[in-house]
């Protein structure tokens, strides 16, 4: 199996890495980095449990090749957390809604809802339920997450960190 | 100052923590690792020197191995673990039942696979990519055998036999046409309830098998200790159960193992029972004298555990007055290739129909399980609850549309309330109804929702048909009961005053997510009025707690929470005497209140509350006057399983050219006694009706009879659980908790999560009715099944 160096920068660490061509960027996060924020939950990005950011945007790590991901900048949901300790406003509202049960969806489901609001600063309800149709929680049925995420907006809007 | 610096302003929440924390809303104290992704979970689990470990999952649904060889897999640097390797011992995953209501089937690797995805072999390698080449590198030989997949075919003479014989306790059983468990229950006559009734109602309902879909696939790490202990991470609903049962397989004393409790990826029922790897990993673990960690694959999963589907055939007898006069049900369990308990299943679902109502008395129900070649069917939020209520409530609203009740009226005047025997959790563990919220869930819902104005389906016209139903429903809160039954039930709890006046709660219960900790902490809070951030949960394990059988029968907060309520009551009184005896009072005279100024708990004079010391002063006085830790450990039994209510309403919208109906409205009343964290109770009644949604109108598990795969084979891309998209608008869902208090609850506190779920099937199914005019007798109604049936109406018309 062929070698690859890469570079990516997570949560504003630069890590050099040398990767197989058949590795993943969820197995580099999770086994080389030991990051558990992006899960593993079906391996098919199907469920959403492995989001993490490229730059805004949300992208599903188990179904990319590590090497693919060189030169990325990555943020996973431990760094949507300040260095002393504060939450973005999808985290804080996450917590003000109850929209968290076993939690085990929650990391990627702060990271889908953190690009939603960096893509769309004012989504309504029915864009936000859209929006997270990739991301599984078996536990809550939503509504505390389509809440949280709506009122992270208007928290963004009045200038809280997103 | 040292030990003396909690203060109001050092207080991350402030004076807001400082009042009574019962009844309101508090963030989960587990929520800032959560949401920031630093939660530990099974899966997250990290051993030095660990091998990763990979099972090989039958292909066949039925066959014997011949031959196996591992040479090339060893050859590649892995660590086979074969039907050679394992320990015979017959067992039964799940342990929450008495032995002597416990059969037992299987061994950790078998050498007959009985359902595809059966584990036969496993691996360990230094990484994952090794472990899955060596498993690749396994040659087996197979004797396929002729498969049975459905139970009544299963029973026929002549029908491929998964089992010679079987254990109940240390009893040899032997299996006869495949038939795994029969259970009769009978109460007063029911033939003679019957003869009173003016009508007698008889019909089949059938509900399928589906999928748990809890969001982590079950994951255990196992690392094997120098003194030859072991010390077992998982995905447990039960520590201790998970404990006994690897002390049973491997011959160890309970010294030697070790269960850490840790939050995991939701259960819903699939890890009351030791989850299949984890006595694989141990194995592993053992014969490679390794840490081992293995971590099931999505598809591994979808084959390790199922929901009972259940066929029933009721009859209810009813008089022109509305008073149901006898009750029948008869239920066919297909519960797959192995037993996880449907003889406590069948008691279960027994008990939620007689409970239901009242019958006069006269109640029958006859269970049969059968073996089939697939996955092994097991808990699933309701344990034959929503099964039998899709039934029975389905039932109830026929018979109201017949003889012209009113679906209220005829629910009230029927019901098992306050006063009433109640014996849910099986025939063995009955109590008496101490607190009903269904009244004012029946009452005051129809009103809201506007219920009676639904119309009748004949008068509604148009591509979009409008309808709306009813349904109530309950779960036990534990199975406890003045006299212990067929389930075990008692928990445990240390609650320890610190140096410095916070206080440590220990309790072996695990919390899936549902908010159980944040009861517990509460209500030692509470007990002690210390402001509740002062409060803290301790890393617990199997060697430092009690036994708790298991955060299972919606029994967390009753069960768990009695025991610590009743830990911190002990303590309370030690804490009176020390403090007595510092404030030269007599402990009976003492009281403890909660002081937001000083931020602190503090023991007064009763009736004079100027003398008073903060518990930080006692505490911190005990440390320095050497007179010890005042600490409590408390093992508890809760002596009742009060029923935890639901009434459900619901709106749909049927599409007659489609056959898609939505949801435009629903009202749930929730009735868990006192809600500790309301928006949790919440949490729990939206989260159900979700599932309950995908139970209702998406989820099935289709066997492909060829193969005797799952027609989704494993994948969530072809098992579609409802998203956020196809969930109700948030604000056409609305959720009250009903004004209620439970008198052997913690605080008035019962459980809630089960009774979530009891009725959604039902509501939905009558609404439809109410809508179009089709009584579903088989769930789930999917698109195809609204077309088809109503093209079959058309035809009829």
């Amino acid at each position: 199996m062929s070698k690859h160096r890469i570079t990516l920068t997570v949560n504003g660490e630069v890590h050099r890495l040398t990767v197989k061509s058949n590795e993943l960027l969820l197995n580099v996060l999770r086994d080389r980095l030991h990051l558990t924020g992006a899960k593993y939950g079906c391996g098919i990005a199907e469920c959403g449990a492995c989001t993490v950011l490229k730059g805004d945007e949300s992208v599903m790590s188990c179904l990319v090749p590590a090497v693919a991901a060189d030169g990325w900048e990555l943020t996973t949901a431990e760094g949507l957390v300040t260095a002393d300790g504060e939450l973005n406003v999808v985290q804080e509202e996450f917590l003000e809604k109850s929209a968290v049960q076993c939690g085990f969806c929650t990391p990627g489901m702060v990271v889908a809802s953190t690009a939603l609001l960096r893509e769309n600063p004012d989504p309504t309800e029915d864009e936000v339920r859209d929006y997270l149709r990739g991301n599984f929680c078996r536990c809550t049925g939503y509504h505390a997450i389509v809440e949280a995420v709506l009122a992270a907006a208007v928290d963004a809007q009045n200038g809280g960190r997103l | 100052m040292y030990l003396n610096h909690l203060k109001p302003e050092n207080a991350p929440h402030g004076e807001e923590y400082c009042t009574s924390m019962i009844g309101k809303n508090t963030h989960r104290w587990d929520g800032p690792a959560k949401v920031s992704g630093t939660m530990e979970y099974p899966s997250d689990v990290y051993v030095p020197g660990m091998l990763y470990g990979a099972v090989l999952y039958s292909p066949y649904a039925h066959a014997n191995i011949v031959s196996v060889d591992t040479s090339e897999a060893e050859a590649m640097g892995a660590v086979c673990l074969t039907y050679e390797d394992v320990p015979k011992t017959v067992y039964n995953e799940r342990s929450v039942s008495t032995p002597a209501g416990t059969y037992r089937d299987r061994i950790i690797l078998p050498n007959k696979a009985r359902h595809v995805g059966e584990p036969l072999m496993a691996v360990a390698a230094p990484t994952e990519e090794l472990a899955y080449k060596a498993l690749h590198a396994l040659k087996v030989e197979y004797e396929v055998l002729p498969a049975v997949y459905d139970p009544e075919e299963a029973m026929k003479d002549g029908a491929p036999q998964l089992y010679d014989k079987i254990f109940l306790d240390e009893e040899e059983i032997t299996v006869k046409n495949n038939v795994g468990v029969v259970r009769n229950i009978y109460e007063g006559d029911v033939e003679e309830g019957l003869r009173q009734a003016d009508r007698v109602f008889e019909d089949d309902y059938s509900v399928g098998r589906i999928y748990q879909a809890q969001l982590e696939p079950k994951a255990a790490v196992v690392k094997p200790e120098v003194d030859g202990s072991l010390t077992v991470w998982g995905t447990c609903q039960s520590i201790h159960a998970c404990r006994q049962l690897l002390g049973f397989l491997f011959q160890k004393p309970l010294s030697k193992i070790n269960v850490k409790k840790m939050p995991f990826g939701g259960g819903f029922g699939s890890s009351i029972h030791v989850n299949t790897v984890i006595p694989i990993c141990a194995a592993l673990a053992v014969k490679s004298g390794k840490p081992v960690k293995i971590c099931n694959t999505r598809e591994g999963d979808f084959y390790s555990h199922n929901k009972y589907p259940t066929k029933f055939h009721v009859r209810l007898g009813v008089t022109n007055d509305g008073v149901i006069t006898a009750g029948e049900v008869k239920a066919l369990v297909d519960f797959g290739a192995h037993q996880i308990q449907p003889l406590p299943y069948m008691g279960c679902t027994a008990g939620w129909f007689a409970s239901l109502y009242k019958y006069c008395g006269n109640i029958t129900f006859e269970g049969t399980a059968v073996y089939t070649n697939k996955t092994p069917c097991c808990a699933m939020q309701g344990y034959g609850n929503p099964q039998v209520n899709f039934a029975i409530e389905s039932m109830i609203d026929e018979i109201c549309n017949e003889m012209g009740f009113d679906p209220i009226e005829f629910r009230l005047k029927n019901i098992r309330t306050i006063g009433d025997e109640f014996w849910a959790q099986g025939p063995t563990v009955r109590s008496i109804i101490k607190s009903s919220g269904t009244e004012e869930g029946l009452i005051e819902g129809a009103k809201k929702f506007d219920f009676a104005n639904r119309g009748k389906f004949e008068d509604k016209t148009g591509k979009i048909r409008r309808g709306s139903g009813v349904a109530r429903g309950f779960h036990a809160s534990g199975t406890g009961g003045p006299k212990p039954g067929e389930v075990i039930d008692y928990s445990f709890a240390t609650v320890k005053i610190n140096e410095d006046g916070s206080v440590d709660v220990l309790t072996p219960v695990t919390d899936h997510g549902g908010g159980t900790w944040d009861a517990i902490r509460k209500i030692v809070a509470e007990v002690l009025q210390v402001p509740l951030d002062l409060v803290g949960l301790s890393p617990a394990d199997t060697m430092n707690t009690g036994y708790d059988v298991c955060t299972h029968a919606t029994r967390g907060t009753y069960c768990g929470g009695g025991a610590a309520r009743n830990a911190a009551l002990r303590l309370r009184e030690k804490l009176f005497v020390m403090a007595g005896e510092m404030m030269d009072e007599k402990p009976d005279d003492l009281e403890v209140v909660m002081d937001p100024k000083q931020h602190q708990g503090c023991v007064q004079v009763k009736g004079y509350p100027e003398k008073r010391m903060t518990i930080n002063e006692i505490a911190r006085n005990a440390w320095i006057w050497s007179r010890g830790t005042l600490v409590h450990s408390e093992s508890y039994r809760q002596k009742n399983a009060p029923p935890c209510f639901t009434v459900h309403f619901v709106e749909v919208e049927v599409n007659m050219e489609t056959g898609v109906i939505t949801l435009p409205r629903v009202l749930i009343y929730g009735d868990c006694g006192t809600p500790i964290n309301p928006d949790l109770v919440k949490g729990q009644l939206v989260g159900a009706f979700n599932r309950g949604l995908g139970y209702t109108m998406y989820e099935w598990l289709p066997t492909d009879e060829e193969t005797g795969a799952l027609l989704n084979k494993g994948l969530f891309v072809d098992y579609k659980t409802p998203t956020a998209y196809e969930m109700p608008k948030v604000d056409n869902l609305q959720v009250e908790l009903c004004k209620c208090y439970e008198p052997s609850g913690p605080f008035g506190a019962k459980g809630i999560g089960e009774a979530a779920l009891a009725s959604v099937q039902s509501a939905i199914s009558n609404a439809i009715y109410n809508a179009i005019g089709i009584r579903f007798h088989e769930i789930p109604i999917t698109p195809e099944r609204v077309l088809e049936a109503l093209k079959e109406k058309e035809a009829q018309a």
